[in-house]
């Protein structure tokens, strides 16, 4: 019950969805109350009186082609349209889920077949369906709400196949199926309610374009008999009069289109309140640069006069649907021209923000970073214009990400990617850059470049994706380098070798270095200094060795500790011993 | 790539027998039958006898199928009675001409319905988002009749701009001009509500898309948003737009009734509409066939083209 | 975001740039040419095969018969014949044809062309036979024999005597073709047709037009327009649209409500009453209509004046009784028929005891004639209502509603819309009224309606020969079936046509037919 007061909430929360039900509750209101309004007869002839224009004494809405009163029959009519499409949309999403789950959960021929006749029946032109199925069972209301059924079938049986095949095999399913259910219960009380969110968006936008059709139909004169009125036939009716007597049509056509529109922006607010995606609240999608709102620009800092990177007093914070968490809390940082510093902490302590940060990479909505000052030598990043921002990232400052996977872009080639960071900040012709882009490879030590090059991202192993991602972070020759565990989703080994690669690249190209990780013994193997954050603030900072011998903070205590083998880390530190920044 | 293409040409066979049998009893069962049709209010039980044995509608419902199916597999789709001609002549000249219309719409619907959900994902929750959502709320919510009518009775009727009805000229005309002047109105009738389906699938896709740690990335490494939008974002929604734009070939080219009535354009679905009221078996059967397997490849176009764009499906 | 604005914006200048600068040098129609809209695209251009109205437009002006309707009447007059004569027994006829008359093809028209035309219509061993089938062939099943006398002397020999012979030999199945080109284009010529009239076949583009030009080489007044363009436009509002749009010339079958578009101005509205009746089957074998009182208290329910003058806005006119007075010499004019009088319907009803009766209507949802089936069907049955009949209306598409009503009314219905356009008095009443053309007979006489008399007097006038006798037959049958009220008498239509003002010399025929020899433009 909570769940659907959730439901409730987040659909009127929705501007659009509220507006959709507030009109479509009036109409429904009228409609309903139609026996007990103050209505003309909409079936009583008065031919003398055809075609009055709206407004006219006695009928509001004008009189049809028979001098029928419009507001009558429009009223009359609804009723009858909207009860005929919530009953097609209803059938149809029994049938059609019915199909649907039974092919996907059962599989095999029995899928093969019956999502053969699903093709098939999407094959055949639906209108002529419908007129064929009109024409085989006679015309009549209901006949035509069969057609519109039949001809929707397919659309449910689709989308619920879909999810159906996706839960054949997991784990509940198969422990309800060990446990000796037989399939009939297994379909209706463990697949059938995975499946109902999607059976619910499927009713809630198609209904209004099953209305649509209905309409369609009876247009063609192939659904309400006459006299009765409903808004295709009175849309019929009025399309032979529609150069004389417009409104006869305008009217009916105008309460279609309401009563559509209402239905899709109602389907539209069920869908985002029902889609999983936009619960855990990300409402819209991310901007160019991460939103500022400092309430004051603190004045008159000029920085460490050496470091290349200063940050004072960061805040970041996230919107949500009832007001605003502060993620990272005034953080101050420091980094110097070569030097590596490691930001450590645990999941949520605002590492990852932290570094997205510095070059306003935090998605926004919902992320504002709400104070401070990130100094990039002289610049203000936080104040920088977006060309300036733009030159900087890929150029003085380049990022490695966590998941090369999901960071490379699935659908283009590698070496193109690389090609790309090269030309966003460099006039390179294609060949030119081509051969930066062997240098590339060869300095993060890939092998056959030419052939990786040509390869996709799926097609690469996860070390090989981490060294393009980082060759592409070289590209072109930055001074500081921001990377986000790197290589937290690599396994050891290649871990290992991902470490030396940055270590050895450091040491070459003088490069600064922020290192985020959760990984006390990674930190300890390549940084300078260490800072160690936890809810979202810098708990204690200072170089790595001090820190790690000496912690003075209990959470960096628990943080040691929790490295896996306490030993394996005093290990890193006497096999590999830092060298100080030349 | 050429397997799979194989393969799905080869389960189109199939449907399409399927189809047709679905067509011919269909056919069978809708009361009144070709000769009803031709005599008219002169259809005594005697003339009806005569021309359903001219017609070679006296044999066997199996029989007339059979015979029907083997003429079919030697490339002979029969003779339309009603018509007077070979349904295949006319399947294929009323077929190019909703392929024209269809195709025009198409490639507006999708320019259109592409421009507009990528402006409305770019700037969410602006104004430009607002004016499209509902634009397209609109277009999605019109009959198409109505529209098409408004159309023609202000740019052709009341400003003369554009012809009312008719794929060419009937003097000085033919040629391409001519057609695509003819094209203007019934091709934008046609492409509103794709337009609106495709712009609202973009504008999710695009969301989707713009959300996502690659687009992150592109931004990190300086790409303009220019390039974020377009070489990025794009080409990843791309990947779930294209196999709608391939249903939405379907709905065009089977819903374009009302549009080639309107417009009295020669399309295939004005054919058999009239094909199925005049109890023309030979011809419903012949452009059921050509429309669904229409239907079918344009599907299976939509998927080879999703197949190209996104490596990752392949194999 | 840039881009994308301003994208958009030189799209929309684009087009507004290129579209005026792509538009084609206005096509304007010539003048020696004339553009027709039509209601349908044509089902074929051979006389023989064709059925409708909407193709006999076309047909009359490629093609002539041996005798053709005189100009404003449903009267008899040469054609391809010269003259003829006709036996005391009315069974021979025997037709001198005109001279020097050749096809469009180049091949003389001559009796051994007339011979070849019936022969391949009656004869199912005829070598052309194939080229049909001919669905109104039997309009001639009278004839016996066709001989050929010599070249110019045609002898026709009927089975019996058989009145509307000449009438029928006037209607467009009795056209003549060229028999070198049906022999020749087999099938194909019901796309390729080759008559003697004064226009000849130009080309057939599938749904889009029908080209005809003057034939330089008619023997009689040769055609004033060069060109005639038959453009199906199926749809009634566009057809007006394109009206209005200056797209064609002349628009026939104008949707009453439409006509208000055209009046004054720059166009012309023509009118002229046909031989057609719209009306009501009502079952006299099956329910309550039984009873010849409630019958005529339908008759009396129903606002005729208002559906003719409302409903369809003046394109009709009120029927009194079962023949048009189109069929002037067979038309009686005294009768009163059934004026509006819901009173007297209800004092009917009472009489039969039939008042709140329960009746199920059969309605067409379009047709060939039928006008605008729904609408009056909707109009009657209010009509009804008002004195207190309850009716049902159950719709058809036309092929199925046909279907439904020829096999007859039976339990299933008590009325039934049917629209009727003949060439002769006979045609009607005895294919629809006679005992013999019950259902189970082969007949169409779906309401059962059977009266030894008006059969006797039917098949009477059927092989009397003399037209004044015919008419009085034809008159003394109106009285008998107008009080039997088998029927509810609705209307006639009167046929519609508009032109541009430059139009001249157009005309709507009686037959409803559209002669174009005359017409010109300036």
């Amino acid at each position: 019950m909570k769940a659907a007061r959730g439901f409730f909430a987040r659909l009127l929360r929705n501007r659009m969805a509220a507006a959709g039900l507030l009109v479509l509750a009036l109409i429904l209101a009228v409609v309903l109350a139609a026996p007990i309004l103050p209505l003309a007869d909409p079936d009583a002839t008065d031919p003398a009186r055809r075609l009055l224009p709206p407004f006219s004494e006695g009928a509001w809405l004008g009189t049809d082609a028979l001098g029928r009163d419009l507001l009558a029959r429009l009223v009359w009519g609804s009723r009858l349209s909207l009860a005929v499409g919530v009953a097609a949309s209803l059938l149809a999403a029994v049938l059609g889920s019915t199909v649907g789950l039974l092919a996907g959960y059962l599989g095999g021929w029995t899928d093969t077949l019956l999502m053969r006749g699903i093709d098939t029946l999407m094959a055949f032109p639906y209108l002529l369906l419908a007129l064929a199925i009109v024409a085989v069972l006679g015309p009549g209301l209901l006949n035509a709400l069969y057609a519109v059924v039949v001809v929707n079938i397919p659309f449910f049986a689709r989308n619920v196949r879909g999810v159906a095949a996706g839960l054949r095999h997991r784990e509940f399913v198969d422990a309800a199926r060990l446990s000796g259910m037989g399939s009939a219960r297994i379909l209706l009380q463990e697949v059938l309610p995975n499946v109902m969110p999607v059976i619910v968006i499927t009713v809630s936008t198609t209904i209004g374009w099953m209305i649509l059709e209905t309409a369609g139909l009876s247009f063609l004169g192939l659904g309400s008999q006459p006299p009765q009125a409903d808004l295709g036939s009175m849309l019929g009716e009025g399309r032979k009069v529609l150069i004389n007597a417009p409104h006869v049509a305008a009217v009916p056509g105008l309460l279609v289109f309401l009563i559509v529109m209402s239905m899709n922006l109602i389907g539209d607010g069920v869908r985002d309140a029902i889609d999983p995606r936009l619960r855990t609240g990300l409402p819209g999608k991310p901007g160019t640069a991460t939103r500022v709102e400092r309430p004051d620009v603190p004045a008159g800092h000029d920085g460490d006069a050496g470091a290349l990177l200063d940050v004072r007093n960061l805040k970041v914070a996230f919107d949500t649907g009832s007001g605003r968490n502060l993620a990272v809390q005034g953080v101050d940082l420091a980094v110097a021209p070569g030097e590596c510093l490691g930001i450590i902490g645990e999941s949520g302590s605002g590492k990852s923000v932290t570094a997205l940060a510095l070059a306003r990479l935090v998605p926004s909505p919902p992320g504002v970073i709400t104070g401070g000052v990130v100094r990039f030598e002289k610049d203000d990043l936080l104040a920088a214009p977006p060309g300036l921002l733009r030159r900087l990232r890929g150029g003085r400052i380049a990022y490695v990400f966590q998941d090369p996977l999901t960071t490379l872009h699935p659908l283009m080639r590698v070496g193109d990617q690389v090609i790309e960071a090269i030309q966003a900040h460099q006039r390179q012709a294609a060949g030119a850059a081509r051969a930066r882009v062997h240098e590339l490879f060869a300095a993060v030590r890939l092998p056959e470049p030419d052939r990786i090059m040509q390869a996709y991202p799926h097609e690469l192993s996860g070390g090989q994706r981490q060294r393009v991602s980082i060759a592409m972070a070289l590209a072109n020759d930055p001074d500081l380098i921001i990377a986000d565990e790197p290589t937290t989703a690599l396994d050891v080994t290649v871990q290992a070798g991902i470490l030396d690669l940055l270590a050895e690249l450091r040491r070459q190209r003088r490069l600064a270095l922020v290192f985020i990780s959760h990984d006390f013994g990674v930190i300890a193997r390549i940084c300078d200094r260490v800072a160690v954050m936890h809810g979202g603030e810098i708990v204690e900072t200072g170089p790595v060795l001090d820190v790690l011998h000496r912690p003075r903070h209990s959470y960096t205590r628990r943080l040691i500790a929790a490295v896996p083998v306490l030993g394996r880390a005093k290990e890193i530190l006497r096999t590999d011993p830092l060298e100080a920044p030349a | 790539m050429p397997a799979y293409v194989l393969g799905r040409l080869l389960a189109l066979l199939p449907v399409l027998f399927g189809l047709s049998l679905i067509v011919f009893l269909i056919m069978a069962l809708i009361p009144g039958d070709p000769a009803q049709a031709i005599l008219g209010s002169y259809a005594t039980p005697e003339n009806v006898a005569r021309i359903n044995r001219d017609l070679g509608l006296d044999r066997s419902l199996p029989v007339q199928y059979l015979t029907w199916l083997g003429n079919v597999v030697t490339g002979d789709l029969g003779r339309s009675y009603s018509l007077n001609r070979p349904v295949l002549d006319e399947v294929l000249e009323r077929f190019s001409a909703t392929l024209i219309l269809a195709g025009a719409a198409l490639v507006l619907a999708s320019v259109l319905g592409l421009l507009a959900g990528i402006v409305s994902a770019v700037y969410q929750y602006g104004l430009a988002d607002k004016l499209v959502t509902f634009a397209v709320l609109i277009g999605i919510s019109l009959p198409s009749f109505w529209l098409g009518l408004l159309l023609i009775l202000l740019f052709a009727v009341r400003w003369r701009l554009l012809p009312v009805s008719g794929m060419y000229a009937i003097y000085g005309g033919g040629g391409l001009v001519d057609l695509l002047w003819h094209l203007i109105l019934p091709a934008t009738t046609l492409a509103v509500v794709a337009a609106g389906v495709i712009a609202r699938l973009t504008r999710s896709a695009m969301l989707e898309v713009l959300r996502q740690d690659f687009v992150r990335t592109a931004r990190a490494k300086g790409v303009s948003e220019r390039g974020v939008v377009f070489r990025h974002a794009l080409k990843a929604a791309m990947v779930t737009v294209i196999p709608v734009i391939g249903i939405q070939a379907g709905f065009v080219l089977g819903g374009a009734v009302y549009i080639e009535t309107v417009f009295q354009w020669p399309g295939i679905g004005r054919m058999l509409v009239d094909a199925i009221g005049t109890r023309d078996i030979l011809l419903v059967q012949g452009g059921v066939l050509v429309v669904a397997a229409s239907y079918v490849l344009f599907n299976l176009l939509a998927d080879v083209v999703q197949r190209l764009l996104d490596p990752r499906i392949a194999a | 975001m840039t881009v994308i604005r301003s994208a958009l914006a030189s799209l929309f200048l684009a087009g507004l740039l290129v579209l005026p600068a792509l538009r084609p040098a206005d096509a304007q129609i010539p003048a020696d040419v004339l553009v027709v809209g039509q209601i349908a695209e044509p089902a074929s251009m051979d006389p023989a095969v064709s059925t409708a109205t909407n193709d006999f437009r076309i047909l009359v002006n490629l093609y002539e018969g041996l005798v053709r309707y005189k100009p404003g009447t449903l009267e008899v007059e040469p054609a391809l014949a010269e003259s003829w004569t006709i036996s005391e027994d009315g069974r021979v006829y025997e037709f001198k044809l005109r001279q020097a008359v050749t096809f469009h093809d180049g091949t003389p028209f001559d009796a051994e062309a007339v011979k070849f035309n019936f022969e391949r219509m009656l004869d199912e061993n005829h070598p052309a036979a194939g080229t049909g089938p001919f669905p109104l062939a039997f309009f001639f099943s009278a004839i016996e024999k066709v001989e050929v006398v010599d070249p110019q002397t045609v002898r026709f020999t009927l089975t019996e005597a058989f009145a509307p012979f000449l009438s029928n030999l006037a209607y467009p199945t009795g056209l003549i073709v060229s028999p070198s080109a049906v022999t020749e284009q087999g099938q194909d010529y019901a796309r390729n047709p080759v008559g003697t009239g004064p226009f000849r076949f130009v080309e057939w583009v599938g749904s889009q037009q029908v080209t005809i030009e003057r034939n330089p080489d008619y023997w009689g007044e040769p055609a004033k327009l060069q060109t005639v363009v038959f453009r199906p436009i199926a749809d009634a509002n566009t057809r007006a649209a394109e009206m209005l749009a200056g797209g064609i010339d002349v628009m026939v079958e104008v949707p009453p409500d439409a006509l208000g578009q055209f009046s004054g101005g720059d166009f012309q509205v023509h009118e002229q009453a046909g031989p057609h009746l719209w009306f009501l089957i009502l079952n006299t074998r099956e329910g309550p209509l039984q009873d010849k009182r409630v019958r005529q208290a339908v008759n009396y329910a129903i606002d005729k004046q208002v559906i003719a003058d409302n409903i369809l806005q003046g394109t009709a006119v009120p029927a009194k009784g079962p023949i048009a007075p189109a069929f002037e010499w067979a038309y009686d004019d005294t009768i009163e028929g059934y004026p509006h009088d819901p009173d007297k319907a209800k004092a009917l009803l009472a009489e039969a005891g039939a008042e709140g009766a329960r009746l199920t209507f059969y309605v067409a949802e379009s047709g060939s004639g039928m006008l605008d089936p729904v609408a009056i069907g909707t109009a009657i049955q209010a009509d009804l209502a008002k004195v207190g009949l309850e009716v049902e209306i159950q719709t058809y598409e036309w092929n199925t509603y046909l279907a439904n009503v020829n096999a007859g009314l039976g339990d299933k219905a008590d009325m039934a819309e049917m629209a009727w356009m003949t060439n002769d008095p006979d045609t009607l009443p005895y294919l629809t009224l006679r005992t013999d053309a019950l259902p189970e007979n082969g007949g169409f006489n779906s309401g059962y309606y059977s009266n030894p008399e008006l059969d006797r007097i039917l098949d009477e006038a059927r092989r009397e020969s003399e037209q004044d006798k015919r008419g009085e037959l034809y008159r003394q049958a109106q009285r008998i079936i107008v009080e039997d009220a088998p029927w509810a008498f609705i209307a006639h239509w009167q046929q519609n046509a508009v032109t541009t003002g430059t139009v001249q010399g157009f005309a709507l025929q009686p037959s409803f037919f559209l002669l174009l020899d005359d017409v010109s433009k300036q």
